[in-house]
């Protein structure tokens, strides 16, 4: 029985061997090197929860979008066939993030892991990029630590941080006029995170912070932790809120009459999918970071007429991100003949990038940081608004070298 | 001193969700023994009624105080006799386990149709600004959601002591078995007072619409908080499941103001301490059948 | 009037009653006696139709009322007072009193009447009914069942832990309902009680009727049955 099984497996392993080797000889017309004979683009993120609406199923259009640009580009010069998209849901769960990247990586053959949101668990997605050397371009998640203490080889951070989401509104805000902030923040590592962030950037521009408000989270009643707030009469109180909780927070800051107060709302991170969901008259005037908005300028308004006609719905930056994303990735296949993560990273670094997301875009090789042109955006009020989704003015450019992190800053060391 | 009193009303607003959702929950658990973790996703329909029938046909905020519970009436008596009913001989865990089941159902339903982003809604122009009261000045909305969910649950306080209806619900809430031994046949009002309750959280779900993010999981963490309601008020207790709503609202008031990370914990440490010292709640009576 | 055929009952694998077959006639007055764990309780909550699982027959009247549910058997007359009197906490004294509809009007009891009866009821009547006495909770438990005109009485141990006086002012209620031709089936443990009151005594044991005694003989075995029932 032993035996019979043993020599059963010798035959299984010796017919793989013979395979691979096969297949790394095999496609000479290309002369590519791709695993499997094929690309394989994964996207991870959140199929159902809070960040469904933001990146979600539409992410996944939007890298399909850029799988057909690139075939439909290249055609019969493109150095591989076929290229394959799947995606997975991590319900923002680190755990499940963690176990899902292995599949995609083993059992799914994927060559680059896209979008992730939530800090942890792209946390967890760029360990197992590290270990299995593979791809991993995070879009959705806003932690520094990616390009930081927690960098590596394999992992980049393609749209937004929270260093940037600071450096934008924090510095604008207080550049004009709001000196004295009081912060409420969500008491978990993306809150504290942006909370000292803010605090950093509010300082530099010549600004004070009185109050830094923990609040639990999820929390669906921010009217005493307002009051708080407003006791100290500031010219500003910055909400690191997100999701469902921004929408409670800034429904009661309105209910509470404050701006007539002259207390400014300043909200830390903000997408259009919240002022779609809301309306503009609740979030008129506020100011916010914009990594990307889809009617600022011609380039970015055709790519959004056509996801328009993919999906029904405006992009939000996270989909154009992915996009963008994805077919430079494609792109750095094609200029190296190879899927292989070791040269498509050398591909990568140092890489100036100029695409319908990208504007001004570097990756930058130290840290892996991808930095281009952000916006601080304001929400326009009901009677500017001519058509649906038309909600945010671009109120101006923070050019890249000044909205991310200086690389001396950055306590990246790449390693290994 | 100003704080004070404005964080007490702003408590006070806060419990009246919690006091009407669980003044159903109590109802329901007292005549059919019912724990419906389905509450929470109830609450969440009524908002979402609310702001889709604005949507759709422009219903206006204060027809939808009227229409949105009596659908959800209608939706309970369904969920009752389609769904709970089967399950009543039973033990109740099954029922727990089914309303678990439903509560998730509807939640993922309502993402798969409108998102997760949440639903605009507008509240009339009078309840929005403030009212100002010397130096007092509080949002109108908030003090309108008080004073309407106090004049409700008076209005139940009455239907449950002035009315034989009332009467009969006490009674079967009280001794389910004994009740049907004198004559009153309790399964005949089993399906509107589940009905009933169902609409209370409804109605708690129209009042958030204004003022809370209109989201298919606003009631996930609603249904936790309104568990511990009901444990501090005495399970089944109607009169401790409103105390313990307005209570539990000054509790988090207080809390965030003054322990703000840990205003979600107080509540619970107060069920606790409430458990250790009457485990069957402030109102709760201790049965021995 | 009442009668019990073949009755068996059980809690999940344990068997409670083993065939109990007894019969009640109009206006008599039978009690049901025997140790704790006889079964007693267990045969009028089933003749209430308040336990599921149980096999038999029972007919009131000569109807079938076997399958019938709790409320529709006190509909047709079943009048029953649990052995810990089953008072509303949530309930005033007068509610406790009116909760029950009316079944039979021809021999019910006006709530005038009741008040006359048990003046005390009528003083407390805005109190929560356990704010009453043990011994005027039993009152009004037996003022609830007699408003409601029931034509069969099912009473459990109404004596039970309650002060002489007061066991008197009971006995003279049973006997009072008897001269009306209302029929009783009284669980008792009182010996001295249940001959005071009965025409006839069931001993039940381990689940079926040991014993079918007329008064006098009942009366005779007294010592025997006290010592049977370890009193």
């Amino acid at each position: 029985m032993s035996t019979k099984r043993l020599a059963a497996t010798a035959v299984v392993s010796a017919s793989v061997l013979v395979l691979s080797a096969c297949g790394s000889g095999g496609p000479g017309g290309g002369g590519g090197d791709f695993s499997d004979g094929k690309v394989v683009l994964a996207v991870l993120n959140d199929q159902s929860g809070v960040y469904k609406d933001l990146s979600g199923p539409n992410s996944v259009k939007a890298v399909e979008m850029a799988v057909a640009d690139f075939q439909e580009k290249y055609g019969e010069e493109a150095v591989v066939d076929e290229i394959e998209v799947v995606a997975a849901d991590h319900q923002n769960k680190p755990d499940i993030a963690n176990t899902k990247a292995q599949e995609l990586y083993d059992r799914e053959g994927a060559d680059i892991i896209l979008d992730v949101p939530t800090s942890s668990a792209a946390l967890a997605v760029a360990t197992q990029a590290k270990e299995k050397k593979k791809l991993f371009i995070d879009i959705g998640a806003g932690t520094t630590e990616l390009t930081n203490g927690q960098c590596n080889k394999y992992t980049f951070h393609w749209a937004y941080d929270t260093y940037q989401l600071a450096q934008t509104t924090g510095t604008a805000v207080t550049e004009g006029g709001g000196k004295e902030w009081q912060i409420i923040y969500p008491d978990y590592a993306f809150g504290q995170d942006m909370d000292k962030s803010f605090t950093r950037a509010v300082e530099e521009a010549g600004g004070t912070v009185g109050d830094h408000i923990a609040t639990p989270f999820p929390n669906d009643n921010f009217t005493t932790f307002l009051t708080k707030a407003a006791s100290a009469e500031p010219d500003v109180i910055g909400t690191m809120q997100a999701g469902g909780d921004l929408i409670n927070l800034v429904k009661q800051y309105n209910e509470g009459g404050y701006a007539a107060d002259g207390i400014e709302l300043a909200v830390g991170l903000m997408f259009i999918t919240d002022i779609h969901s809301l309306g503009v008259e609740a979030f008129e005037g506020v100011q916010f970071a914009e990594a990307w908005y889809w009617n600022h300028d011609d380039e970015n308004r055709a790519w959004a007429d056509r996801f328009l006609e993919e999906t029904g719905t405006r992009p939000s930056f996270a989909h154009a991100a992915n996009y963008s994303a994805a077919l430079q990735y494609l792109e750095a296949v094609q200029a190296e003949g190879t899927d292989d993560a070791d040269t498509i990273v050398g591909n990568f670094e140092g890489k100036e990038i100029n695409d319908v997301f990208l504007k001004n875009g570097t990756i930058r090789a130290e840290d892996h940081r991808v930095i281009h042109d952000v916006y601080l955006a304001k929400v326009k009020s009901p009677d500017q608004v001519t058509e649906d989704w038309d909600y945010e003015e671009i109120v101006s450019t923070i050019p890249a070298e000044e909205a991310f992190m200086p690389l001396d800053q950055s306590a990246c060391s790449m390693g290994g | 001193m100003n704080e004070i009193l404005q964080y007490t009303v702003q408590g006070l607003a806060a419990g009246s969700f919690y006091a009407l959702a669980a003044l159903g929950l109590a109802i329901i658990f007292g005549v059919l023994g019912v724990v419906n973790f389905a509450h929470g996703a109830c609450y969440m329909l009524g908002a979402f009624a609310a702001a889709v029938l604005m949507d759709l046909v422009g219903l206006n905020f204060w027809l939808a105080l009227i229409v949105v519970p009596v659908l959800m009436f209608f939706f309970g008596v369904l969920l009752e006799r389609l769904l709970v009913s089967r399950l009543t001989a039973l033990d109740p865990l099954y029922n727990f386990l089914l309303t678990f089941g439903l509560s998730l159902l509807l939640v993922d339903l309502v993402k798969r149709e409108y998102g997760v982003s949440g639903q605009p809604y507008t509240r009339p122009e009078i309840l929005g600004g403030q009212l100002t009261l010397g130096a007092l000045r509080l949002p109108t909305y908030q003090v309108f959601v008080l004073v309407f969910s106090l004049l409700v649950c008076l209005g139940v306080w009455l239907l449950m002591t002035r009315t034989r209806i009332g009467m009969i619900v006490r009674a079967s809430t009280e001794k389910s078995e004994l009740t049907r031994a004198l004559g009153i046949d309790v399964n005949r009002w089993v399906t509107p007072v589940f009905g009933f309750g169902i609409a209370l959280a409804g109605l708690a779900g129209v009042l958030a619409a204004p003022f809370r993010a209109i989201t298919a999981d606003m009631g996930s963490s609603f249904i936790i908080i309104l568990f511990a309601v009901v444990v501090i008020g005495g399970l089944g207790s109607i009169v401790g499941a409103v105390v313990a709503g307005f209570l539990v609202g000054l509790v988090e008031a207080f809390g965030q103001a003054y322990a703000p990370t840990l205003s979600q914990i107080v509540i619970f440490v107060l069920m606790a301490v409430v458990i250790l010292i009457r485990p069957a709640g402030l109102f709760g009576r201790e049965e021995n059948a | 009037m009442l009668e019990v055929r073949g009755l068996e009952a059980f809690y999940g694998d344990a068997q409670a009653l083993h065939g109990v077959d007894l019969v009640v006639r109009e206006g008599e007055v039978v009690t049901l006696v025997g140790r704790n764990g006889a079964g007693k309780t267990t045969l009028l909550r089933c003749l209430m139709g308040l336990h599921r699982d149980v096999r038999g027959s029972v007919t009131l009247d000569g109807t079938e009322i076997t399958g019938l549910g709790p409320h529709q058997r006190a509909r047709r007359g079943l009048g029953w007072v649990q052995d810990d009197r089953g008072i509303y906490a949530s309930l005033s004294v007068e509610e406790n009193l009116t909760l029950p509809p009316v079944t039979h009007p021809d021999g019910a009891w006006s709530l005038a009447q009741v008040y006359d009866a048990f003046p005390v009821l009528a003083d407390r009547r805005r109190a929560p009914g356990t704010t009453l006495s043990g011994g005027e909770q039993q009152m009004l438990a037996l003022a609830r069942v007699l408003r409601t005109g029931a034509r069969v009485l099912l009473l459990d141990e109404p004596s039970e832990g309650l002060a002489p006086v007061i066991v008197q002012r009971i006995r003279d209620i049973v006997q009072q309902v008897k001269a009306n031709g209302t029929t009783v089936l009284l669980v008792e443990q009182n010996v001295r009680f249940a001959s005071s009151v009965a025409d006839r005594h069931y001993v039940l044991a381990e689940g079926h009727v040991a014993a079918d005694l007329d008064n006098e003989e009942f009366t005779r075995r007294q010592d025997e049955l006290l010592a049977y029932l370890g009193m």
